[in-house]
């Protein structure tokens, strides 16, 4: 019996069974989902370790960095599966979000050796690839992958925006750009509106940032309570990236503009000047009463406790208050946003959680190993369809069955992906000073927010100080 | 006229009452709200509007206690009773080493002088005006050579930066306040120098040496930054581990309310207990006017 079982889901995995046939003659053996599970997981698992050496690092200890995320609790959920397929151990530290940059910094920045692969945004290694302090990938990824690795299934926008030459304004994925980190999940921003609210004041999911504006005002004022998007606010790097930056992208504009290897900010530019006064009118009328301290924490919070009619940030944050005990749960759904009424299609900025090898680790070659099998397809497929490993980097695990059935439950969340995914990438311009300039971008939208200074002469000053920056850090 | 006086002196009475209140009720409300949040799911303290009735739940304390926390992103594990056992090891060890070393040491700056005497002890109080994070990444280097990197044994080294300068200047002074004729007069008794210091001095010294130590205890205790960079996710003390809370998938109010109860109880008891031993420490101290 067991025998046969094994065989079954062997022939599963090497493509000789379909799905509906596996979950056929798995019932008449007469095996629980549960075991059905551990099968098929030790069937992929042989199934890899055939045409690649995974056990070339057995017995080698791997130490990871994580941040408190879904992501990480899907890896760890799995990690089982890895042990098995390479004879490594792992283990790892988790800090929470809001000091696990400084953590890793701190790691980085003293050669620690401690760690050999850590999470990680894209736009931070624009500062950690420049440093040396992570390996770029493509070495490993040109001569070293496991022939079922499929770099090619991750979506192109995600592999783009996760490499750069390191030359301040070159194009993210253009020549000689190097593999900083390996995608491992992505959030695209749209809109995620109340259903229940947007009944009740008898109004239609905005279709543009014009419309958007008229929408949340009738819900400020008709929904009895709830204001009507939200939107992040604070003084920080983390306001613009994004519904605003989606949105600003769609209007045309770009944060700089790059000339003879120069930086010019070109956030004064008439289509920046046009999306941003929209958007300063939107919070002003329709926004939260503290929109200025608004962070991911809040946004969310309001959506899932009914205090805001919709919200314009990542997809993502609208599935997880779509769960767990948040009052609005099952009342959410979710559409694909173009802000500009003239495009075509959504331009989603996103937020890459990646996986990057540190250059201080002692095992690079172990962790890479690591690295293929979290960010491959086995993995995104179990954390996708068992655990919250959403949104997923593989064109494969959204075209997965299983999948579609669990994210069919979230209304309209496959159609607002299958629209946005074609343009979602980051939208800013690498450079090393991101965390800076972007964070006076943010201070200057809530001093416009605010009334001390109209949008033109905000952002006509805002231009003329981060030129200044650039200038004196000789990018500019 | 008599009644008229009678409520004029009652007046001030009533308008002292009334303040303290208002001033009580400022200060006390944002830690009674804590408290009640601490009984509630995250679904009642984010009603709107807010409400003072609801169904009392034990389940954040369950979830803190056991370490398994329900979100809405499914059971996570959360260490944060190993989290607290490190802010209580952390900060008491640490406190009991600085007083040690620094209880002689503010003797020693108090009743004699030595050549360099006040450039080391300047020196010792520069360490409380070094920024954390400047001396942090030098540190770090070295702790990886010592071996002390993600030892308790190193944490409680360089919580010295933070407990020894500070009890080592408050106690100077309250040694410096008290006679030394006092302990002339044990000594000429035939005691020696070490009786006259732990029977005379430290006895005398003794609120200060209280307070000295309490404050060291609640500033060690607060301290963030240092066992962030220096140590593993196993030896972060409660001011980290409450952190666990605030998730990409929510925020937990409820176990942050609960966690916040909880994290205060230590500092809680050991100012209460302070705070009489203070006071016997006081009336022994009026011996010296």
């Amino acid at each position: 019996m067991y025998e046969k079982a094994n065989d079954l889901f062997g022939a599963f995995v090497a493509g000789q069974v379909g799905r509906r046939e596996l979950l056929k003659r798995a019932a008449a053996l007469g095996l629980t989902t549960a075991a059905a599970s551990q099968l098929l997981n030790a069937a992929s698992t042989r199934a890899m370790a055939a045409d690649y050496n995974w056990q070339a690092h057995k017995g080698t200890a791997l130490k990871l960095l994580l941040n408190k995320h879904p992501y990480a609790d899907a890896m760890i959920a799995d990690i089982e599966a890895f042990k098995t397929l390479t004879g490594m151990n792992v283990t790892w530290d988790i800090f929470p979000e809001d000091v696990y940059f400084d953590k890793v910094t701190a790691a980085l920045s003293s050669g620690s050796t401690e760690y050999d692969a850590f999470m990680t945004g894209a736009y931070m290694t624009w500062t950690y690839g420049p440093a040396g302090w992570v390996v770029d990938l493509n070495e490993y990824l040109k001569g070293k992958s496991a022939p079922g690795y499929d770099w090619e299934g991750v979506l192109p926008g995600l592999r783009a925006s996760t490499a750069w030459s390191g030359v301040p304004g070159d194009k993210l994925g253009g020549a000689g750009s190097k593999q900083w980190c390996l995608p491992w999940g992505f959030e695209a921003n749209n809109v995620t509106y109340n259903q229940k609210i947007f009944e009740k004041v008898g109004v239609h999911v905005p279709k543009n940032l014009p419309d958007m504006l008229e929408v949340a005002a009738k819900i400020t004022k008709d929904a009895g309570g709830p204001y009507g998007v939200g939107v992040r606010g604070s003084r920080s790097w983390a306001t613009i990236h994004p519904g605003f930056l989606s949105g600003y992208s769609n209007y045309g504009a770009v944060d700089f503009t790059q000339s003879g290897g120069k930086l010019k900010a070109a956030m004064n530019s008439p289509q920046a000047k046009e999306f941003t006064k929209l958007w300063v009118k939107m919070i002003q009328d329709s926004g939260p009463k503290n929109w200025a301290t608004y962070t991911w924490y809040q946004v969310g919070t309001d959506l899932g406790a009914g205090a805001s009619g919709m919200i314009f940030d990542a997809d993502i944050l609208g599935y997880f208050m779509d769960g767990g005990d948040n009052k609005e749960a099952g009342h959410l759904a979710y559409d694909a946003f173009a802000a500009n009424p003239a495009a075509t299609e959504p331009t989603a900025n996103v937020w890459i959680w990646s996986l990057a090898m540190s250059n201080f680790s002692k095992h690079k070659d172990a962790t890479w190993d690591f690295l293929q099998w979290a960010t491959g397809t086995d993995h995104c497929m179990f954390g996708a369809r068992k655990m919250d490993f959403v949104n997923p980097i593989r064109t494969k695990v959204w075209e997965d069955a299983e999948f579609k059935t669990k994210i069919g439950k979230y209304p309209g969340y496959l159609e607002q992906y299958t629209k946005t995914a074609p343009k979602a990438q980051i939208y800013f311009t690498p450079q090393p000073m991101f965390f800076d300039l972007t964070t006076e971008w943010a201070a200057a939208l809530q001093r416009m927010v605010a009334k001390e200074i109209p949008v033109d002469e905000g952002l006509d000053k805002l231009a003329a100080s981060l030129d200044k920056q650039l200038k004196e850090n000789g990018l500019g | 006229m008599a009644r008229i006086e009678g409520q004029n002196s009652r007046l001030p009475g009533i308008l002292r009452g009334v303040a303290l209140a208002a001033v009580l009720v400022f200060f006390l409300f944002p830690i009674l709200w804590i408290f009640l949040m601490s009984f509630q799911t995250n679904e009642t303290i984010l009603r709107i509007p807010p409400s003072l009735a609801f169904t009392p739940t034990l389940i954040n304390y369950t979830s803190l206690i056991s370490g398994h926390l329900q979100t809405s992103a499914g059971s996570l594990d959360l260490p944060f009773m190993h989290n607290l056992f490190n802010s209580v090891l952390l900060s008491s060890v640490s406190v009991i080493v600085a007083l040690i070393l620094g209880v002689p040491a503010a003797y020693a700056f108090a009743r004699f002088r030595f050549r360099l005497g006040e450039d080391i002890a300047f020196t010792l109080l520069s360490f409380r005006f070094a920024p954390p994070l400047l001396v942090l990444l030098p540190l770090s280097l070295y702790f990886k050579d010592l071996g002390l990197s993600n030892t308790y044994t190193g944490l409680i080294w360089v919580y010295q930066l933070i407990c020894l300068p500070l009890i080592l200047w408050i106690v100077r002074g309250y040694f410096e306040d008290a006679s030394p004729d006092i302990e002339y007069a044990y000594r000429v008794d035939g005691h020696s120098w070490w009786r006259a210091f732990t029977r005379i001095a430290i006895p005398l010294a003794g609120p200060g040496i209280a307070a000295a130590g309490l404050l060291a205890f609640i500033f060690a205790w607060n301290n963030f930054v240092f066992a962030l960079i220096l140590a593993s996710a196993d030896k972060q003390p409660v001011t980290v581990g409450a952190l666990a809370f605030v998730t990409a998938s929510g925020i937990q109010y409820g176990q942050i309310a609960a966690a916040i109860v909880l994290s205060i109880m230590p500092t809680l008891a050991l100012a209460l207990y302070a705070q009489r031993w203070l006071v016997e420490g006081l009336s022994l101290g009026a011996v010296k006017g």
